[in-house]
């Protein structure tokens, strides 16, 4: 008997006027000591399916139907005394984001103590003692100490490990973590999810592990569930999901990958439309309207769950691929649909943006009267150019100065230091009325669209704003480019009286994009523009870019934590480390044979969606977190955390210098580089 | 801490310094009126002359000002009343202990009653109690003061004589006293106070309820008591202390009124009555006992925040 059994769950959400269908039948089972993965868009029913086995559903959440398992026992029969003994005991959960999960008036050595207290009926000093033990095993640094902070005072990623800590101090036999990293760091993930896969081996625990990503999932998980509009459309273990998907979801999902994209340079597959609406969810297969396979009978009966010869289950008509065990060769066809067709490569003109040893401080004050006690160091000493028609993408854990170097560029801060040019002119030299001027040739472009526009304006209203602030044109004209800049985005002109909320996630950063585009700057700066965002809608709103990038030779400076996206928008990637461009060059080359020990370090870390890549990453990435940028290290800022240190990275700063011809330039004394 | 609290005194004693300017100025916009109150209507102007010359008023407005600075930063002396022939400080010793008592009684009950109130009401959130709970503090809220206060004074002590009418109640211990004397005002003040602060707590609480880590508590196995208890209601406590510091100016004018009502000689009575015969020196020393009062409060509801809330740092 498997430890935890779902048969037939159904969970449905009332709001005022309708209901959800947020569970729609779905079936799995988790063995005891297994990892199961769970993936699937946002709103899929991932996190519903978890809150369920916990009975923790939001306001109008119905009792789930169907029967849960844990052990031979059905959770959905319990009574509520009954089951808060099972919460927190037998099973444990972690969520999405460690501050807001956790009580800010109360130390969490006082929340873990809790757990302790309630289940096992321990005293206070008994239940702190227990507490420290548990944060010392997820390898909480001097959890004597941490057992006694608030959670405020601590990082993310030692927030997570006090989460963990809390949802492990009674050894449950089932850990059910919901995008346990998603809020973190990329080094700090990797961290995270190596200590629960060390946990459940120490402790023979199972794991669920929701998440959208798909590359957390394939170096953790067993077995994979897929979910699609509240239901599994596909079930196997990791290997053959990824080596041989059989559902034309499944398969979409991986093509629109960027990380898929970059070898061969084609455009990225993305998956046309939306989810169904889960009120009225249809009765045929739900993803007809999507999929690229889709014939009559997929839009008249509902698919039925299928078992192929090698035990991959899935739900559909005409799978895709064949049944094949792993590890046999699978002959690769691109289906003649995905769409093969190069990217135009734009023209690389003469260097737009030149900045020149930026530098920007943030004082510190203190006291009665804001004495200055220090600064923190958030850019220090950066250069690079930008070209016409080129795309600079700049990498780097979160706090590393990347948003502050956008933030420079677009004139949102003062720099302390360092100059910057345009077309050649000096920005600080020029009079304020022709530095406006030029402002309009350098645009932003937000991660989150909708924090960055007013809720109460319709969106015309809000792409418009940049061309009544530069008084461009006339108010006819003004219209008139409106209409043509959502044609560009792919938005249609009805959208223009809409507010910001009425719009998805992927449209809204498509409106985002028309505001950046509509004074028709040089220079897009674009923060995290796709960061939010599901992977399917990610590539529709990249091959936008990039299509409007040929268009209108637009550069850009691209920035974002996930390496495989800028690698796959980017002609050169620079990496940013402690305020300091501690690697520069071409894109593949960056890649492919990094020079820097911190760019190694980062590409061993950012997860990729291929088990077998996964498990022959043979570092464990970076460890530690970043250090602080109010005293950082001297010498060389990532010595630290760098495995290849020595004595004299701390006493010299290493400078940028050139490797090979290609314009590949880094900063270490000790360059990887044969 | 200490630079915080060095840093407060000193914003406290700008503040205390612009309200004596604020007052002084408004107050001796009309020169005459004290002179012409205490001499009545058979002054001749000679008279008027000769005690405005007695009384200082003759003066240029900012040696007049600087004279009362002088003595009360010297001798910490408020300065002698126009019309009663005692000291602003003697007055002011005399009648401020009724009235603390009283904003302190209320102040006490308002908080003890409103606090289990909300909370009740969030639990039971859109269910019959709830709602009777809410029309009443809307009918609370939406009465005035001093309304109130005469309808109870009426209902309780002439109608019903549930409460028997004593002469003035003139010192402390005359309030303390008799506790049955202090029921009908200190309910005026409680009434209209818990019908604000218990739809503030049920608010704060919904507002903590619907929080991740309520959810969090909820999956360690803790029951519904004890998310309430331990983890809900401490949260929901802090906006709840903003909210006291920052309406005790209202509490204080609350209790004036009062005062006025049911016969205690405080610093509301004495305030109106300096007022209405023009003795200006009391008007301004009970202003900067109530300016002192609401700094004072609102220092330790900040201290209080901050004790309870370990995000804050008080600098
Ligand atoms: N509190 C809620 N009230 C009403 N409907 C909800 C609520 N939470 C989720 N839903 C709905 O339930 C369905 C499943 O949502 P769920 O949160 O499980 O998705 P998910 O796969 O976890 O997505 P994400 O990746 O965004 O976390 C969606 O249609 C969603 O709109
Ligand atoms: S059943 Fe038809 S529409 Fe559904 S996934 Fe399969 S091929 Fe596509
Ligand atoms: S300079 Fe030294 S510390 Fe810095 S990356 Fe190179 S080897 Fe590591
Ligand atoms: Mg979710």
């Amino acid at each position: 008997m498997a430890l935890l059994e779902v048969e037939n769950l159904h969970t449905q959400i009332k709001l005022k006027k309708s209901t959800v269908q947020a569970v729609d039948g779905i079936s799995f089972t988790v063995e005891a000591g297994e990892t199961i993965g769970i993936v699937g868009e946002s709103g899929s029913g991932k996190t519903m399916t978890a809150m369920s086995i916990m009975r923790l559903l939001p306001n109008g959440g119905s009792s789930p139907e169907g029967s849960i398992f844990l052990d031979g026992r059905d959770l959905l029969q319990l009574d509520d005394e009954q089951m808060a003994k099972v919460r927190g005991n037998d099973v444990g959960m972690i969520f999405q984001d460690p501050m807001t999960s956790l009580n800010p008036t109360m130390t969490i050595g006082k929340q873990i103590a809790e757990s302790v207290r309630i289940h096992r009926g321990a005293g206070k000093q008994e239940g702190l003692d227990r507490a420290v033990e548990v944060l010392s095993l997820v390898g909480m640094p001097s959890p004597q100490q941490r057992a006694r902070d608030y959670p405020h005072q601590l990082s993310g990623g030692m927030r997570q490990r006090a989460m963990i800590a809390m949802a492990l101090a009674n050894e449950p036999k089932l850990l059910i973590a919901d995008e346990p990293t998603t809020a973190l760091d990329v080094t700090v993930q990797k961290q995270i999810l190596e200590l629960i896969d060390g946990l459940r081996e120490r402790l023979g625990m199972a794991v669920i592990l929701v998440t959208h990503d798909l590359g957390v999932i394939a170096g953790r998980a067993d077995r994979v569930n897929v979910m699609y509009a509240g239901r599994i459309v596909e079930n196997t273990t990791t290997e053959m999901l990824y080596a041989n998907p059989r559902h034309p979801y499944t398969e979409a999902l991986f093509d629109s990958l960027p990380e898929r994209g970059a070898d061969s340079g084609t455009r990225l597959y993305s998956i046309p439309g939306m989810p169904p609406d889960l009120t009225k969810p249809p009765a045929a297969c739900r993803f007809a309207a999507r999929c690229r396979y889709a014939q009559d009978d997929c839009r008249a009966q509902d698919p039925p769950y299928r078992v192929d010869e090698v035990g991959h289950e899935f739900a559909c008509f005409h799978p895709v691929g064949a049944a094949l065990r792993s590890g046999e060769e699978v002959e690769v066809t691109l289906s003649e649909v995905t769409s093969t067709e190069e990217l135009p490569t734009p023209e690389l003109g003469e260097v737009l943006l030149e900045v020149t040893d930026l530098v920007k401080d943030y004082p510190i004050t203190k006291g009665f009267l804001r004495r200055q006690i220090g600064s923190v160091s958030a850019v220090a000493g950066v250069s690079f150019s930008i070209r016409k028609g080129e795309t600079v993408g700049l990498v780097g854990e979160s706090g590393c100065g990347k948003t502050t170097v956008a933030k420079l560029i677009v004139g949102l801060e003062d720099t302390t230091a360092g100059a910057m040019s345009l077309e050649g002119a000096d920005l600080a030299a020029l009079k304020s009325g022709e530095r406006r001027k030029k402002s309009r040739d350098v645009q932003l472009m937000f991660q989150d669209s909708y924090a960055a526009m007013d809720p109460r304006m319709r969106v015309r209203t809000v792409v418009r704003e940049p061309l009544d602030i530069q008084k461009v044109g006339d108010k006819e004209s003004r219209e008139a480019r409106i209409k043509e800049l959502f044609e560009q985005v792919g938005l249609p002109a009805s959208a223009l009286e809409r507010y910001p909320h009425e719009f998805s996630g992927g449209q809204r950063q498509r409106v985002g994009f028309a505001r950046a585009l509509a004074p028709a700057p040089k220079l897009i700066v674009a923060d995290e523009p796709v960061s939010a965002l599901d992977v399917s809608i990610q590539s529709q709103v990249l091959n936008l870019m990039k299509d409007l990038q040929a268009e209108h030779g637009l550069s850009y400076l691209f920035i974002s934590h996930d390496l495989s996206v800028v690698r796959y928008v980017s002609d050169r990637i620079g990496v940013m480390y402690l305020g300091k461009l501690v690697e520069i060059g071409p894109a593949e080359a960056v890649y492919s044979k990094p020079i820097h020990h911190y760019t190694r370090g980062l590409l061993d870390t950012i997860p990729v969606a291929d088990p077998e890549v996964e498990k022959a990453k043979a570092s464990s990435g970076i460890v530690g977190e970043l250090p602080s940028a109010i005293n950082p290290p001297s010498g060389c800022r990532f010595r630290t955390r760098c495995p290849a240190a020595q004595d004299i990275c701390a006493q010299t700063e290493p400078p940028l210098v050139p490797y090979g011809t290609d314009g590949h330039l880094a900063a270490c004394h000790f360059p990887i580089w044969e | 801490m200490t630079t915080y609290l060095i840093r407060r005194f000193f914003q406290s004693i700008v503040t205390l310094f612009i309200v004596s300017i604020a007052t002084f100025g408004m107050m001796h916009l009309m020169p005459n009126g004290v002179v012409r109150g205490m001499l009545g209507q058979r002054a001749t102007p000679q008279t008027i002359a000769e005690l405005t010359h007695r009384l200082g008023l003759d003066q240029p407005l900012y040696v007049q000002y600087w004279r009362w600075l002088d003595r009360l930063v010297v001798h910490f002396d408020l300065g002698t009343s126009y019309q009663k022939s005692q000291t602003v400080n003697a007055l002011l010793k005399e009648d401020m202990g009724q009235s603390m008592y009283i904003v302190g009684l209320a102040l006490f009950f308002t908080i003890v009653i409103s606090v289990p109130v909300g909370v009740l009401q969030a639990t039971r959130r859109n269910s019959v109690t709830d709602y009777t709970i809410t029309t009443f503090s809307f009918i609370g809220y939406a009465i005035p003061v001093f309304f109130l206060g005469v309808v109870l004074r009426d209902l309780f002590q002439v109608q019903f004589h549930l409460i028997p009418i004593a002469k003035q109640i003139d010192s402390f211990h005359a309030a303390f006293s008799q506790p049955d004397q202090m029921i009908l005002p200190v309910a005026t003040l409680v009434i209209s106070g818990v019908a604000g602060y218990s739809r503030y707590m049920r608010s704060s609480m919904l507002d903590e309820i619907t929080q991740d880590y309520v959810r969090t508590a909820i999956a360690k196995g803790a029951t519904k008591r004890r998310v309430l208890y331990r983890h809900v209601l401490r949260n929901a406590m802090i906006p709840m202390i903003t909210l006291v510091g920052l309406s005790l100016p209202t509490l204080v004018g609350g209790a004036l009124l009062v005062e006025q009502i049911f016969n205690i000689q405080g610093i509301g009575v004495l305030t109106i009555n300096a007022a209405l015969s023009s003795d200006f020196v009391i008007v301004l020393g009970t202003t900067m006992l109530t300016a002192i009062v609401t700094i004072l409060g609102s220092l330790v509801a900040d201290i209080s925040y901050a004790a309870l809330d370990p995000r804050v740092r008080l600098t």
